[in-house]
């Protein structure tokens, strides 16, 4: 079945892209230009959310493996091969689809209210825009060159918000930054790309026709795509060891870190797993090793957040805690679950993003949580939501990451994989922990500074924007979880069912699987009593803590990861081209290019000479010829005759 | 008798047409040259008068001797060149060596392709050569080249008085 | 007849070579132009000798035409020497360096 309407949800947040961009650089600024700019910014998310959701309404009453083509039109074509422009809305990009438009809408709405006195605000949604329609481009291409220039037009636009801020250098530098570690990772995948392309024998490379050439590969060729593949997931998904650029990339403002580096373009790599399900399937080795990888980065990132003082660091290293589960899920083949942990996550993260924004823009961008405290009684909707996102992460039950996660965690049991399961259990007590250290020491604890001057911390008042899209996230996480509700309680895992994706199954008898959750409340709920215990009723005075103990410092400095990159890779590097600039570059390639350039300056000043007007010169010259052939005539001819 | 006469003829003729090159080529003044000049065109003319061709031999002293030695000799009358006019040649010598030993090649060639043309004289008539069968042989077959020479030559008139004229309009240009 | 075509050849060649080192080695234009005289003589020559040879007055035919084409070649080589003169007052081939491009180097 075909519709042209996957295609137009794509074109038209780069239509209101482009118009943004027009008018931003050429209509001169005034205040009324704002209303405009809302109006775009705004309507075409919400106008392709409303597009998304026809869609998926009309996808609902077909057949669990149908999907609608959206053909744009021919791109490439060489005899029979074809790479055609062209969208696809199957099951799993219809949930892709679906939270990128619908989450986007919400922060988008929130970011007017965040980005008001913004002297970018239209250039911030033409980027907003610009990056909602490449991500959109990604997630319903229907070939995996389509998807790898989305892949590309989302780093672009991450790094272009990254560096939003671009009067101080740190940004342009964090920017910079995310870009290079994504190169690399984009390296592995291209490089992938190519190889899958090189082997493939059939004609076409759209998905199903690659799934469908898959057996004449080999395992080891397959194995190496595979990796290679996830190699470009480990950089987009920030994940061990391509992830130092997540928490930099913070210095964006929040709705960025919400939209893209929460909710939706971090989850490209989960989503371009699950996409290639069919190939990941039939190496589960390299399965395996994304789930170690993500349970190594989710157990890493959860140790950084629980030392951070920075709100949005904590969170940075939360999503990249929670991406673990993820590729915990889709590597071990569970894919419809780590969709659904995403689905989930987008809402609950961007909910938690947009709460931390609220309170940095309530008290004047101060991100330290230990500057904050006692924020509870007055931002109450902020408290709130922010308790909501809170438990639905941490994973208490009816809320929807405790679903998402434990379904993932009793998978990991049920197939065997005891040790992933042991490290996520521990990663889910960290996250209770740091969670809501954050959440007590922002809203509960009593503020030590205000103590101090009382009057100082006047609070800006939040426009109405961004309050309530939190509340509808929150709803969104607190309800969400009930879709793919466990046969154990009494569900159908109506998403996992309705997603149609190459699970692997495994099961587990209900009292096991009761145990097992019962279990993992309680460590979480244990990890919360600890944050209690530590920061509502503290034994000494709450205050930045200063690490005295050795392997503390080194937690809450990330363990000198950053430092140790910088060692490793970048000094040498730059050693490299200094050492080039110093040495190769002048002396060999100018040196050379200069000799040239002499060499042929010498000959053509030579040559010049003869060309001198004098006619005796030239019928010399001409005569000197004439006498060389003479010369062979006689030596070669005469001597015969 | 006849061949000594001949032979010996033959020599002065050949010593003539050299000896009016090489005062061509080497004298400086211009008076030399055109002395050499007329010595040379005279004695191809007498070459042409053993060779049997007595209508070319009456044609090279009508219009070579008679016509282009004069006009030249007119010319350099009419520039009246004095010696500071003449251009300094102070490696002659050695551009003279120098190109001799460049053409030595092409002149060695050039014998040696000629030489292979034949070894003897045959006989002729008497009429040979002569203003009745050249004339015969002009206005059956040179009919056309032979029309055509003379519209070159009208045009070459022209030419040489419009370039000889005192003023002409590029110079006021210049 | 006792004189040998090559001692004809001989002297053409001979002529033809004084003209090519005249118009090389010297540097007054009237020396190249009689220079020139003396190949086309040497030419001629050769001509008549072929003709004489073959025998077969085609050759004579030519060097016919040739004497024509002299007259009207001296005609203009003389007008032309002498319109250069009058404009540089001098006969030195190497003054006349127009044909280069750019600066005399």
């Amino acid at each position: 079945m075909s519709s042209s309407l996957p295609s137009l949800i794509v074109l038209l947040p780069f239509f209101g892209a482009g118009v943004m961009g027009f008018v931003y650089l050429f209509v001169p600024a005034g205040r009324n230009l704002r209303r405009f700019y809302v109006a775009v910014g705004i309507g075409t998310p919400l106008l392709a959310a409303l597009l998304g959701l026809i869609v998926v309404g009309e996808m609902l009453t077909l057949p669990a493996s149908a999907s609608i083509a959206s053909p744009l039109y021919s791109w490439i074509a060489i005899g029979s091969f074809e790479i055609d422009v062209a969208f696809v809305v199957d099951r799993l990009s219809a949930v892709m689809l679906l939270v990128v438009t619908l989450v986007g809408s919400l922060i988008h709405i929130y970011a007017v209210g965040y980005m008001w006195d913004d002297q970018g605000f239209g250039k911030f949604f033409a980027y907003f825009n610009f990056f909602l329609g490449a991500m959109l481009l990604l997630v319903l291409a229907n070939n995996p060159i389509l998807l790898f220039i989305g892949w590309e037009l989302v780093g672009l636009a991450s790094y272009l918000l990254i560096g939003f801020y671009h009067h101080d250098t740190a940004n342009i530098t964090a920017a910079n930054k995310a870009f290079l570690l994504n190169r690399v990772g984009d390296f592995g995948f291209v490089s992938g790309l190519g190889l899958l392309f090189a082997l493939q024998k059939q004609s076409g490379f759209d998905f199903a026709a690659i799934f469908a050439g898959l057996g004449g590969i080999d395992t080891a060729m397959l194995s190496l795509i595979g990796l290679l593949l996830f190699v470009g997931a480990m950089g987009k998904s920030a994940q061990i060891p391509l992830y130092v650029w997540l928490p930099d990339a913070m210095a964006g403002p929040t709705p960025v870190s919400a939209l893209i580096h929460a909710a939706t373009m971090v989850t490209a790599g989960v989503y371009m797993v699950a996409r290639f399900a069919p190939l990941y399937n039939r190496i589960p080795d390299v399965g395996l090793f994304i789930a170690g990888i993500g349970a190594a980065s989710a157990l890493l990132a959860a140790l950084f957040a629980s030392w951070q003082n920075d709100i949005k660091k904590i969170l940075a290293y939360s999503t990249m805690s929670q991406l673990g589960y993820m590729l915990i899920a889709v590597g071990l083949g569970e894919y419809s679950n780590g969709i659904f942990h995403l689905a989930a996550h987008a809402f609950f993260k961007a909910l938690l993003f947009m709460g931390a924004g609220a309170v940095i823009i309530a008290l004047h961008h101060e991100q330290d949580i230990f500057k904050m405290g006692g924020l509870g009684s007055r931002l109450p909707a902020v408290r709130r939501t922010m308790l909501v996102a809170t438990l639905a992460i941490t994973g208490i039950p009816i809320f929807a990451g405790f679903f998402s996660k434990d379904a993932i965690l009793s998978y990991a049991f049920a197939s065997g994989h005891t040790t992933i399961w042991a490290i996520g259990v521990v990663v889910a007590f960290l996250t209770a922990y740091y969670m809501f250290r954050l959440y007590f020491v922002v809203f509960v604890a009593p503020n030590h500074r205000s103590s101090r001057s009382r009057q100082s911390p006047s609070l800006t008042s939040l426009p109405r924007s961004m309050v309530w899209p939190l509340f509808v996230l929150a709803a969104g996480s607190i309800f969400l979880g009930f879709w793919n509700l466990p046969e154990a309680y009494g569900g159908s895992t109506w998403f996992s069912h309705e997603l149609h994706l190459a699970d692997h199954e495994a099961h587990l008898r209900f009292a096991k699987e009761y145990i097992l959750d019962g279990f993992n409340v309680l460590v979480a709920l244990l990890g919360i009593a600890i944050a209690y215990r530590k920061f509502v009723r503290p034994s000494h005075p709450l205050n930045a803590p200063i690490h005295r103990i050795a392997w503390q410092r080194a937690l809450a400095n990330t363990l000198y990861i950053d430092t140790l990159y910088d060692r490793l890779i970048v000094r040498p590097l730059r050693g490299i081209s200094n050492w080039q600039d110093r040495l190769i570059d002048p002396k060999i390639i100018d040196g050379s290019l200069r000799g040239l350039v002499t060499l042929y300056r010498g000959v053509a000043t030579q040559s010049a000479r003869l060309q001198n007007g004098n006619l005796r010169w030239y019928a010399l010259t001409f005569l000197l010829g004439v006498s060389g052939i003479s010369l062979y005539l006689l030596i070669a001819i005469g001597g015969a005759s | 008798m006849i061949e000594i006469l001949e032979t010996s003829l033959f020599a002065l003729l050949a010593l003539g047409v050299l000896t009016g090159g090489l005062m061509i080529l080497l004298a400086r003044r211009p008076a030399t040259h055109a002395m050499g000049f007329f010595i040379a065109l005279l004695s191809v003319a007498g070459l042409f008068a053993l060779l049997h061709q007595s209508f070319l031999f009456f044609a090279q002293v009508l219009v070579s001797v008679g016509g282009v030695v004069i006009v030249t000799l007119i010319m350099i009358l009419t520039v009246n060149l004095r010696e500071a006019d003449l251009p300094p040649e102070p490696h002659q010598t050695r551009w003279l060596i120098g190109a001799a030993v460049i053409i030595a090649p092409l002149s060695l060639l050039l014998y040696q392709t000629l030489t292979t043309l034949g070894d003897a004289f045959p006989p002729v008539s008497d009429t040979f050569g002569g203003t009745r069968s050249l004339g015969t042989l002009l206005f059956h077959d040179g009919v056309l080249p032979f029309e055509i020479l003379s519209v070159l030559l009208l045009t070459a008139m022209v030419g040489a008085i419009i370039i000889g004229k005192k003023e002409q309009s590029y110079d006021r240009e210049s | 007849m006792t004189v040998n075509p090559d001692a004809y050849f001989a002297v053409a060649t001979l002529l033809f070579s004084l003209g090519i080192l005249g118009v090389i080695s010297r540097r007054n234009l009237l020396v190249m132009y009689l220079s020139i005289e003396l190949m086309l003589n040497a030419v001629n020559l050769i001509l008549a000798t072929f003709s004489r040879l073959h025998p077969d007055e085609g050759g004579t035919m030519i060097a016919l035409f040739m004497i024509g084409v002299i007259a009207a070649e001296a005609a203009l080589f003389l007008a032309v020497i002498v319109q250069i003169y009058r404009k540089k007052h001098t006969l030195d081939s190497d003054a006349f360096t127009e044909l280069a491009q750019g600066k005399k180097l």
